[in-house]
């Protein structure tokens, strides 16, 4: 079987945080035990809600956060024993916000080289030439060279980001939330622009969002993440045709497609997303779930994998 | 049924040093009690200015004309400042995007939500006490006392959100006006405050104005709605009618943009509309969607773009003919 571009064994991050004065710190699991691996080429989506610590992976992926414990390998090799340049020789993110990614006070042709310059990757004259070759890559008019980005439209902030990511040629691209910042017309041209990329340079995303439509039409992988853990991983048309765990049915249930006949979906969900300080006993996920029961109050669901199926939960069963 | 809002011809201004903004431009619709009206467009359309306008929360240099804008019967074109504030957020209550924003992080939340029933009734402290209690316990949230006398900081984003939805209902408005109300919320929150938003609107009988560029939420709230863009109208109708048969190039380019899960081809291109949304700064002539749209003709440029009403309630902004409109979408 071909080497995963990017594994992850057991990832767990733990922030220690002040529980008040005269109060001793306690631990907050951002992420708890995380295994997944991303083959050469595909798309893994990443999705949950804001807290379930899906940006926390991102950033242990650049090792802007440090593993708490457990590895992560890129091409093979651990992330803890590789030099932070070296990661970024392989991995580029693309972040959320254009508006607060870029620099305000640098122009356009020197955002896109800082992945070179902080490299020392070539010549300043080469990377001119590389800078007019990947501005027309993502459809940048070649006269924004010299502009700054408060000249920029959002829709061309972002793509001066993903010019900026995929200066290096990486291998993996880490998409965080690259479209939520974005109009509708413009999202669409941005994802149009990953897809072609994708196709063009070989590239692997791993792309994070909470809007559920867009990971369909992006992703070949989808995995859910709940409190810090996968509580569900299949293929994307799998988990979309048929999700097994409750949490990923309700997510299911609650996209919003245009469609004048339907109403608003009931999700059964509650109201309150639980405290990553305190998390429940037993499956993190039984105060919120219909199904659960007493044992889901005691027991830690383990994960079982049945056709390349991961799935954490107690009673997994389709909901058709 | 009886018309709770309307705006025949509002017009809103805005001198900037490059020239006049045109933030809003012969914008026209009507509220009846119960009934959900959503404005939809993208960012800079001039939705948010049409709502600030109703409100009269407009920029201070902004200047706002109707022909008509009357509210519950009464005429209130040249309404002063005194008046208005009288009937806002106590007739009428608007529910901003950003809860975390919008809530004051000085004060607890009971002492936000009496406020406005103390301003504008005569009412005393314990009366308002009770009517916030009341409210909380109709958004859903749990052991009112408590959180009473929390601060919005110690909430999550969906409950921030509850609460500013029960601080809009405290004097019984007859219209609400939500402004993108679930934008910054997670999907799963985002469906239930909706619901819940639409099951008070029924119980009280509010009109409601929702101003969104969701179009997954228009599609399943709004009764009607009207797609705006640059600061007009550029096409509205029923929901049903929007959708099944949009007949401007802009809303059937924007529903093109947006994959749909079961409709589009997972990894297939998806639709999009070329350029910017323009500035309206200066003289404007023509139709403002002719730079972007794949169908402009040479008339498109020098011809004025008037509102077509081709049945009650219906009604697009565009040079072509209903049927050629129909027939050019099947043919892409």
């Amino acid at each position: 079987m071909e080497e995963p571009i990017i594994k992850t064994a057991n990832v767990t991050k733990t922030y220690r945080i002040s529980a008040g004065a005269f109060k001793g710190n306690r631990s907050l699991r951002a992420v708890n035990g995380v295994s997944i691996s991303v083959k050469r080429g595909s798309v893994l989506g990443l999705v949950g809600e804001s807290g379930c610590g899906k940006s926390t992976m991102a950033k242990m992926i650049l090792r802007i956060e440090e593993i708490s414990s457990g590895e992560i390998y890129i091409d093979g090799k651990a992330v803890s024993s590789l030099p932070r340049r070296q990661i970024a020789r392989r991995v580029q993110p693309i972040f959320q916000d254009p508006y607060s990614s870029l620099n305000p006070r640098k122009n356009i042709a020197s955002i896109i080289t800082l992945p070179l310059r902080a490299l020392k990757t070539g010549s300043p004259s080469e990377w001119d030439a590389k800078v007019d070759e990947i501005m027309k890559v993502v459809g940048l008019a070649p006269r924004l060279k010299f502009n700054y980005p408060n000249q920029l439209s959002g829709g061309q902030r972002q793509r001066v980001a993903v010019a900026r990511a995929l200066i290096m040629h990486p291998a993996l691209v880490l998409c965080d939330e690259p479209t939520s910042a974005l109009d509708v017309s413009v999202q669409s041209q941005i994802l149009n622009l990953l897809i072609d990329l994708r196709k063009e340079f070989g590239l692997t995303y791993i792309l994070i969002s909470h809007n559920l439509a867009v990971v369909q039409h992006m992703a070949s992988r989808v995995a859910v993440m709940y409190l810090g853990r996968i509580v569900e991983e299949a293929d994307s048309q799998m988990i979309f045709r048929n999700p097994l765990h409750p949490y990923t049915q309700a997510l299911l249930k609650s996209v919003l497609t245009p469609d004048p006949h339907q109403g608003l979906p009931e999700t059964h969900l509650g109201i309150a997303y639980p405290n990553p300080i305190d998390p429940p006993s037993g499956c993190p996920f039984h105060p919120r779930c219909p199904k659960a029961d007493d044992r889901c109050t005691r027991e830690v669901p383990q994960a079982s994998v049945k056709d390349d199926h991961l799935v954490e939960c107690h009673y997994p069963e389709s909901a058709a | 049924m009886k018309t709770v809002l309307e705006v025949e011809n509002l017009y809103v201004n805005l001198p900037l040093p490059a020239g006049m903004l045109h933030a809003v431009g012969n914008v026209s619709f009507h509220v009846n009690q119960g009934e959900t009206i959503s404005l939809v467009g993208e960012s800079g359309c001039g939705k948010s200015m049409t709502a600030l306008a109703v409100m009269n929360l407009l920029p201070r240099r902004g200047v706002r004309t109707a022909d008509v804008f009357s509210f519950e019967g009464r005429n209130l074109k040249n309404a002063c400042d005194s008046e208005m504030a009288d009937i806002r957020g106590n007739k009428m209550a608007m529910i901003f995007q950003e809860p975390m924003t919008s809530l004051d992080p000085c004060y607890t939340i009971g002492n936000q939500l009496e406020e406005a029933y103390l301003q504008h009734r005569k009412a005393g402290r314990r009366e308002a006490r009770d009517r916030a209690v009341f409210l909380l316990e109709k958004v859903g949230i749990t052991a009112t006392d408590n959180r009473m006398k929390q601060y919005p900081h110690q909430l999550s984003g969906g409950l921030r959100q509850r609460v500013m939805i029960a601080m809009g209902l405290m004097c019984g408005p007859s219209l609400i006006i939500a402004d993108e109300p679930t934008t910054a919320l997670d999907v799963t929150i985002q469906a239930q405050i909706l619901r819940l938003l639409v099951s008070l609107q029924k119980e009280f009988k509010m009109g409601l104005i929702l101003i969104t560029h969701d179009l997954g939420v228009v599609s399943r709230m709004a009764d009607r709605l009207a797609v705006m863009y640059c600061g007009e109208v550029v096409e509205t109708g029923t929901r049903e009618e929007v959708f099944e048969r949009p007949l401007h190039p802009y809303t059937r380019g924007l529903m093109a943009c947006i994959p749909i899960p079961g409709k589009t081809k997972p990894g297939e291109k998806l639709g999009s509309i070329a350029g910017i949304v323009p500035t309206p700064i200066g003289e404007l002539t023509g139709c403002s969607f002719r730079n972007r749209c794949p169908y402009a003709m040479p008339e498109c440029t020098t011809t004025a773009n008037e509102l077509k009403e081709i049945a009650p309630g219906r009604a697009y902004r565009c040079l072509l003919s209903p049927e050629s409109c129909t027939e050019k979408w099947k043919q892409a």
